[in-house]
């Protein structure tokens, strides 16, 4: 009987064993040495013995005070950096006593919506020590919430050229993942998305203005080529963005950094990390021409899949995550969150994030798996994996750009109808048992058995600290009360001006912080000023 | 094609600030190809999706939730249809909703919950008893 064809999960089919045929010529030079072009080996020449990976979990929940007690817990247990999410409304730049946003405050990240917020949120926190993720997603947020973050950190004194971090700040997520009852259009939000960024350049020197992300084009129904693809498209259209706006090539491309996801696939994973090293090296060299090396290099966060966990048989998320979580370390990953069990519940409860964040600790400290830099190179499978994501990923970078590049491509609803069509192919192969799951299609006595949710394995699902609502109504009353209604009133008009001219908003979002506007406000503002934008979802 | 579902009409929409598309449009895809007439309103608010219901007229309200806001987003759909006195219309939701959280739904008057990792199949069979009853 004829072996079965096995693929990976996007479709590469697989050797039954890899061998030296399966891997092309050259493969020399389409490695190089760790820390050295192309980086397919990683991007330090002693990957973790010199620079461990930064334990960067995510969080962020109810007001600023709640958040700020949850970032001190996972960094006295051992994290290495700060990974702060946003509401939802906060993300969209909506203020929390807009009516549309009552349910949502504090849900799903925290509630900012004033710079007292920005105070509160990082009390304590030693910030030219602590490097700081603000998963702004959108650019619409990102303005105000870096405005903010800045203002506040200034006024402890620290130094805006010592802070380090990144903004999330991404016009994709904005118009193509994260749907709202508003977004900018997609030329408008990565023109905020780039005016930021410039900003950045100039003034903070080490923060990173634009996380490009894969990771939440993956857990909306990409494949991995399609992650990797979509993730280089928008790096390519940044960087060309931010050298024509006449910013150094250097000094822009070393402050881009990416996030990507570690989904189920554990060969394809760590394959799609050392390919996107390369090909962006590549392209940085040859399309852009630029031979420093730091800005040629892929430097990157990663985070566990979320769409892979269970909400029945939750332990297993465990199992699940460290694997996945052990994919981006093989692969190379500069900073990493490791999800919780109880992700597909509710958001983490303070047991399933310690268990998340000691994950990584188990990664580093028990596994021996960081001691050697890019411990699978060589390997037949993985270089072939590698070379097969560098040419799918590639074609299809090719296929953006002849859309016009990937603001075009978001416009035509190119984005959406890929990632919709896979996402829909997806479930149809779970329906259809091609695809296991346990928890899911798989492992379960009796499918309908809801144990393992509220039975003999008792998840709780982690339940909000009340009275977010109320916070935030005080918080935005007392800003009204003492600040100069007239004072603001010109400082957003400033910015209207700023959209309607084209000059970048970022200083008329910094004065329009510094009158005490607030996040709704400015959002206001922009979208005003800037557009909205139906997403072509149906 | 379900017969039960054909040329049915199904209001979809996702509440309060939400950002999780992937859910709804699956779903929605799935209603379709069952044979329903499928709107989706994207997102609204209580109000924007009674007028939608009173004017479309649809047999089944359809919801998604990832954000944890399902109990007091659906609170205020079923208060809005029933103040608008839309009757007979049964609304079901799904997302990330916490089984311990079924019986309030239930009680409000929500038809059916689909929480996470509900096969399609398992949607459409529900959804056509909803209908045939």
């Amino acid at each position: 009987m004829a072996e079965q064809e096995q693929r990976t999960a996007s479709g590469i089919p697989l050797p039954a064993a890899a061998s030296p045929g399966d891997v092309a010529p050259g493969l020399e030079a389409r490695l190089g040495r760790p820390g050295e072009f192309p980086y397919t080996r990683g991007i330090h020449p002693g990957m973790y013995r010199t620079r461990p990976w930064t334990f960067r979990q995510l969080a962020g929940f109810a007001t600023a005070a709640d958040t700020n007690k949850r970032y001190r817990m996972l960094l006295d247990r051992g994290a290495t950096g700060i990974n702060g999410v946003f509401d939802y409304p906060s993300l969209r730049a909506v203020g929390s006593d807009d009516p549309r946003a009552a349910s949502d405050v504090g849900r799903g990240g925290v509630a900012v919506d004033v710079t007292d917020d920005f105070d509160d949120l990082f009390a304590g926190i030693p910030l030219d020590r602590v490097s700081v993720s603000l998963v702004s997603s959108q650019p619409v947020g990102a303005a105000p919430h870096l405005a903010m973050f800045l203002t506040a950190a200034e006024r402890r004194g620290f130094d805006r050229r010592g802070l380090a971090g990144t903004s999330q700040n991404d016009f994709l997520m904005e118009t193509a993942i994260t749907i709202a009852p508003e977004a900018l259009p997609p030329a408008a939000s990565f023109r905020v998305e780039c005016d930021v960024a410039e900003f950045c350049v100039r003034e903070l020197p080490r923060w990173n203005p634009i996380s490009v992300t894969g990771y939440n084009y993956r857990e909306a129904g990409a494949d991995a080529p399609l992650e990797l693809a979509l993730t280089l498209a928008h790096g390519r259209a940044a960087a060309r963005e931010l050298i024509g706006r006449g910013l150094a090539p250097e000094a822009a491309l070393r402050q881009i950094s990416f996030f990507l996801d570690a989904h189920a696939d554990f060969f394809e994973e760590i394959a799609k990390f050392r390919a996107a090293r390369r090909m962006w090296a590549t392209f940085v060299r040859d399309d852009l021409g630029v031979t420093d090396p730091a800005a040629q290099k892929f430097r990157f966060h990663v985070q566990t899949s979320g769409v892979t966990m269970t909400a029945r048989l939750p332990h297993l998320n465990i199992a699940r995550s460290a694997i996945q979580a052990l994919a981006a370390v093989l692969g190379g990953t500069q900073s990493l969150h490791v999800d919780a069990y109880d992700e597909a519940l509710s958001i983490p409860s303070e047991h399933a994030a310690l268990v998340a964040l000691h994950t990584q600790h188990v990664l580093l400290w028990e596994t021996g798996v960081a001691g050697s830099a890019d411990p699978l190179g060589g390997s037949y499978l993985v270089e072939h994996l590698t070379d097969a994501m560098e040419e799918r990923a590639g074609a299809l970078v090719d296929r953006i750009e002849g859309l016009g590049g990937l603001v075009a491509a978001t416009e035509a609803a190119w984005v959406h109808t890929e990632l919709s069509k896979r996402a829909f192919a997806d479930q149809q192969a779970l329906e259809d048992g091609r695809r296991l799951v346990v928890g899911i299609n798989a492992g379960l006595d009796d499918p309908d058995d809801r144990a393992g949710l509220d039975g003999d394995v008792e998840v709780q699902p982690f339940a909000l600290p009340p009275g977010a609502l109320d916070a935030q109504r005080r918080r935005i009353d007392a800003a009204r009360a003492r600040r100069s209604e007239a004072a603001v009133s010109a400082a957003l008009e400033e910015l209207g001006s700023a959209c309607a001219d084209g000059v970048n908003v970022m200083p008329a979002v910094l004065a329009a912080v510094a009158a005490d506007a607030t996040v709704g406000e400015v959002g206001t503002v922009l979208r005003d000023s800037l557009g909205r934008w139906h997403f072509p979802l149906w | 094609m379900v017969a039960s579902l054909v040329g049915r009409k199904a209001v979809v929409a996702k509440l309060g600030m939400d950002a999780h598309w992937r859910g709804v449009i699956v779903v929605a895809h799935a209603l379709r190809d069952a044979g329903m007439e499928v709107v989706y309103l994207g997102h609204a608010t209580p109000d924007q999706l009674v007028s939608a219901v009173v004017q479309e007229d649809p047999a089944l309200v359809g919801l998604s939730s990832l954000s944890g806001n399902h109990l007091q987003e659906c609170g205020a759909v079923v208060a809005g249809l029933r103040e608008a006195a839309v009757d007979g219309v049964p609304v079901v939701v799904g997302g990330t909703i916490p089984p311990s959280d079924e019986p309030a739904l239930a009680e409000m008057g929500i038809s059916g919950v689909f929480g996470s990792g509900t096969p399609l199949r398992t949607i459409i069979d529900r959804i056509a008893a909803l209908l045939d009853a």
